[in-house]
């Protein structure tokens, strides 16, 4: 079990609680949305502070699991309305804000972003006080190309260690590609099967910001409710396009999937076909229309026969 | 509860023949909410109309479905019929028991089987129809032309003397196009420019209509009946109110040496000029690129002689916004240049003809120009090479054209009658010439078109050979042309002085940007796509914008001045209107549900989406959401596919009918 070196986190800790009591004591945000400890030892939570004295509950640990960005889409109750909003970002995280800002739904002269370097999360925060390991650590963070977030307003900065880790996804999408369509239709639905249709994936899920779901609309009813295999199917396959060219994969929704679903290996799938087809890959820069928004004669047609 | 009402055509026996009208009349009529099914022999015929019509008012139906042929066909037949007996057009479907069923099937029993469930779709769909309101949008009854050839001038003045004012746009300093490099025309071998001028000053005088030379075309923003368009004028480097059309700076001009394009090169200009002397408007241009005054700073000489002090040399390109409710394009063709092979073009050349190495080898606009009076040489038939008289002059048909291999494979059109006319023209100025043709086959249908061609071969002594042209090579002054004669099965050797390739016609250079533009189609080789081939010849399929000459595919003179009025007609009929009715087929969107992604706009074709705030009653800003303009937009219903939260949905085609469609199978 070879340990991962997050001995920077303590100093990068340091670094955030100082920045946000700045800005805050300045007054050039009015809230910075942030990771405190929770009850439990070693545990994280997502934290909105207000005032600057606050400002010395910020943490940074390898528990600090959560996509903080859904926070100021659809969680943004807690999140004063006036003001711009500062936000503690690990690189996988700014993705999502990339994304949600070439989609209209945040600016981002509103934003005051902190940045993390980080080497990596833990994939589940059932012993949060576990040390991180090859073994521990999130699988997306194996593959993370985003370990320093780029073009933040404040970064730490500590260099994280990035030892070269196998790579979780990459491997199951090819044991998955060199199957038959038939022996790949019955591990999914397999998967799917186990869906209770708790809708958790959604609600974590940064892109899944419409007010009214398709799937909570009845006139007419677009996906069965009931958790049997036709209308799982049919949302996780909604789930799936919806997130084709826009997930940069923070991987909240397999996180906190109660079934074990590999969500995140769907997305990333969806990913690779748009690397494949249109030289594209989400999050990275703000960007007007992505590939399935628009057309150019270079688009792949050979569907068309 | 609705009252359904079935209607089964026969279509003569283009349904009846492979599905058991009756049967499904029997089968549908027992589907909840249908109150009447029938068969008939042709329901769009007029009994078949007021039967639809009297079975309205006396079932008292809520919903008609008519099954029969494509909606394309006849939808607005029956929604009319059904609009005339009370009901809104929009609680009327077609179902398409034809293309979709009778015609591609050949067992009548599952294709009856089918056609009982392609009608029950539409039962259940049309159950869901909500009564759909006619939207009118105002119509600005200004038009815009866009080029100032034959066609244009036509169209402009139809509509300018209907009193709607024009805006005439021409890319060259003059208009006139190619007409106006023309020497005679045929089949009448009246002269072109004598035919030509007057309408072109007419064009100039006319209150109505607003011309812009040496311009081009921008931006175009709006949609049928209200356009805005941006017109760049290029700086001309004349003030065209202050100049008088005198002359003298062309004559004062030190550059003399400039190649005139509307000579084909042959003769040569200044560097301030006209194109040719009858140009409209008289304003000369300067051509910066040679003027020595731009070039260096220095000379100023047509300024100095200017009397009116109408030369500025400090003129900038200016963009001018024009609000226009139609738009006709006449932006007419251009000829093969063979020499050239565009990069990237599927076009190939013939360099094997010798043309742009072998001088005396020229294409038919270059022969226009030497036969013209007012051309370089006077209306003499020359040699470019050494000024000599041609004896023995061969010309060559179809190069490029009906040249799969080469990348053309339409037939140009005009070539068999010019070239008919360019050996005539020959015969009638050298009296000693001998003209033979090279050709595959004449094309000659048109009114007094065959005669014409007879009479080159019969009285103007043409020797035609019927074969293609292998090689053509130098050999001291003469050019040696090896062809063959496939009637008499021999090959032919001829050495001429003078050698006029007959070239393809082809859009205008630039014309796949100006229909990006506008927003209309082309087809693979730049020609604009009208609506429908036969019916709508001369619309496009964006609404607004009408087609008229070349630009559409090769065309001679009539029939490109009968397309030129025709398009007119079409903006006179629209002009006639103070607003425009249109099918309420648009995508609206539902608020409550839009986040504002604003996914709808990217993939918006028509550029119909915008961006809409929802406040609350003390002003403070809720949220942003889509809006789609019911004016600009063109009902594709892409907006709907792309919507993750299904918030826009297209009036007629929303999810719950589709849905509905769906499930009754």
């Amino acid at each position: 079990m070879t340990p991962i070196d997050t001995s920077i986190y303590a100093a990068v800790s340091a670094a955030i609680r100082a920045e946000a009591q700045r800005i805050l004591t300045e007054g050039q945000v009015s809230a910075v949305v942030g990771y405190t400890a929770a009850r439990r030892k070693g545990s994280a939570q997502p934290v909105v502070i207000t005032d600057a004295n606050d400002a010395a509950r910020l943490i940074f640990t390898p528990a600090c699991v959560n996509n903080l960005a859904v926070y100021l889409t659809k969680a943004k109750k807690e999140i004063p309305k006036k003001g711009r909003i500062g936000i503690v970002v690990k690189g996988c995280d700014l993705k999502a804000l990339t994304g949600l800002m070439g989609e209209s739904q945040l600016k981002r002269e509103d934003l005051y972003l902190i940045g993390v370097p980080c080497a990596g999360v833990l994939a589940s925060t059932f012993d949060p006080a576990r040390e991180l390991t090859a073994d521990s650590i999130a699988p997306k963070c194996s593959e993370c190309d985003a370990h320093l977030p780029q073009g933040c307003d404040f970064l730490p900065p500590q260099t994280p260690a990035t030892p070269a880790l196998d790579r979780k996804y990459a491997a199951e999408i090819a044991r998955l590609e060199a199957l038959t369509p038939q022996e790949r239709w019955a591990y999914w639905k397999e998967q799917f099967a186990k869906c209770i249709k708790c809708y958790a994936c959604r609600q974590v899920c940064p892109f899944c910001f419409c007010e009214q779901c398709l799937c909570d609309r009845n006139k007419p009813q677009m996906v069965e409710t009931t958790p049997r295999p036709a209308g799982n199917t049919a949302w996780h396959i909604v789930r799936a396009m919806h997130l084709a060219g826009r997930c940069a994969g923070c991987a909240e929704c397999e996180r906190v999937c109660p079934m074990d679903i590999p969500l995140n290996l769907l997305n990333r799938k969806m990913a690779k076909e748009l690397k494949e087809l249109y030289d594209y890959e989400a999050g990275f820069e703000v960007n007007d229309k992505g590939p399935l928004t628009s057309f150019t004669e270079k688009d792949d047609q050979s569907f068309i026969k | 509860m609705s009252r359904i009402g079935v209607f089964i055509c026969h279509c003569g026996e283009n349904i009846s023949r492979t599905v058991d009208v009756e049967r499904v009349a029997q089968q549908v009529g027992r589907l909840p909410g249908v109150a009447f099914s029938t068969d008939y022999k042709y329901m769009c015929s007029d009994p078949g109309q007021n039967l639809l019509k009297n079975t309205i008012r006396e079932q008292k139906l809520t919903h008609v479905v008519v099954a029969a042929c494509s909606p394309r066909m006849h939808e607005r037949t029956f929604r009319k019929a059904v609009e005339a007996a009370g009901l809104n057009p929009f609680l009327c479907e077609m179902a398409n028991i034809r293309e979709h069923c009778s015609w591609v099937h050949e067992d009548k029993e599952e294709a009856t089987v089918k056609a009982v469930e392609i009608v029950g779709m539409m039962v259940e769909r049309v159950k869901k129809n909500r009564v759909l309101p006619t939207i009118t949008v105002p119509v600005t009854k200004r038009s815009l032309v866009i080029g100032g050839g034959i066609a244009g001038i036509q169209a402009a003045l139809d509509i300018a003397d209907c009193g709607h004012e024009v805006v005439l746009v021409e890319r060259e300093p003059s208009i006139g196009g190619h007409m106006a490099q023309l020497s005679e025309t045929f089949p009448t071998l009246d002269c072109s420019q004598c035919i030509m001028t007057p309408k072109m000053v007419d064009v100039a005088n006319h209150p109505k209509i607003k011309l812009y030379t040496w311009s081009e075309i921008e931006l175009v923003e709006g949609y049928i009946g209200n356009f805005q368009v941006t017109i760049k004028k290029k700086a001309r480097s004349v003030d065209e109110d202050k100049c008088t059309g005198c002359g003298v700076c062309m004559e004062k001009c030190p550059v003399r040496k400039i190649p005139n394009k509307f000579d084909c090169n042959l003769g040569m200009r200044p560097a301030i000029y006209v194109p040719f002397p009858q140009a409209v408007p008289n304003t000369p241009v300067i051509d910066r690129e040679n003027c020595i005054k731009f070039k260096t700073g220095k000379c100023g000489l047509c300024q100095k002689v200017c009397g009116p002090g109408a030369v500025d040399y400090e003129q900038e390109d200016r963009l001018i916004v024009e609000a226009v409710g139609a738009i006709v394009v006449a932006t007419g063709f251009d000829l093969y240049t063979i020499d050239e092979k565009p990069k990237g073009s599927m076009i190939k050349g013939y360099g094997e003809f010798g043309h742009g190495k072998i001088p005396d080898v020229i294409d038919g606009m270059t022969f226009e120009r030497l036969a013209s009076a007012s051309g370089p040489t006077g209306g003499r038939i020359l040699r470019p090479s050494d000024g000599k008289e041609p004896k023995q002059i061969v010309f060559i048909q179809c190069i490029g054209s009906r040249a799969r291999e080469k990348g053309i494979s339409y037939c140009s059109k005009v070539c068999c009658m010019y070239t008919a006319k360019h050996t005539m023209l020959y015969h009638h100025k050298v009296h000693d010439g001998q003209a033979y043709v090279f050709f595959m086959d004449a094309r000659t249908p048109g009114k007094s078109y065959d005669e014409f061609w007879r009479r080159s071969i019969e009285e103007e002594e043409a020797v035609y050979i019927r074969g293609m042209v292998s090689r053509l090579y130098q050999k001291g002054d003469k050019i040696v042309v090896q062809g063959s004669d496939i009637a008499v099965g021999v090959q032919v050797e001829i050495e001429a002085d003078m050698v006029v390739l007959a070239t393809a016609v082809q859009p205008q250079k630039g014309a796949d940007t100006l229909a990006q533009k506008l927003g209309i189609s082309y087809d693979k080789y730049n020609f604009y796509s009208e609506a429908h081939a036969k019916l709508r010849p001369v619309e496009c399929a964006t609404a607004g914008i009408y087609l008229a000459g070349a630009c559409q595919g090769p065309k001679d003179i009539p029939e490109t001045v009968s397309q030129a009025s025709a398009a007119a007609a079409k903006v006179m009929a629209l002009f006639s209107k103070d607003k425009l009715e249109r099918e309420p087929i648009v995508a609206r969107v539902r608020e409550a549900g839009c986040v504002g992604c604003f996914a709808c706009k990217k993939v918006c074709a028509y550029g119909a989406v915008e961006e809409k705030e929802i406040r609350d009653r003390q002003g403070n800003l809720i949220k942003v959401v889509a809006y789609v303009n019911p004016g600009v937009c063109g009902g594709c219903g892409t907006c709907q596919a792309t919507c993750p939260s299904k918030s826009v949905e297209l009036d007629g085609y929303t999810d719950e009918q589709i849905v509905a469609m769906i499930e009754a199978l």
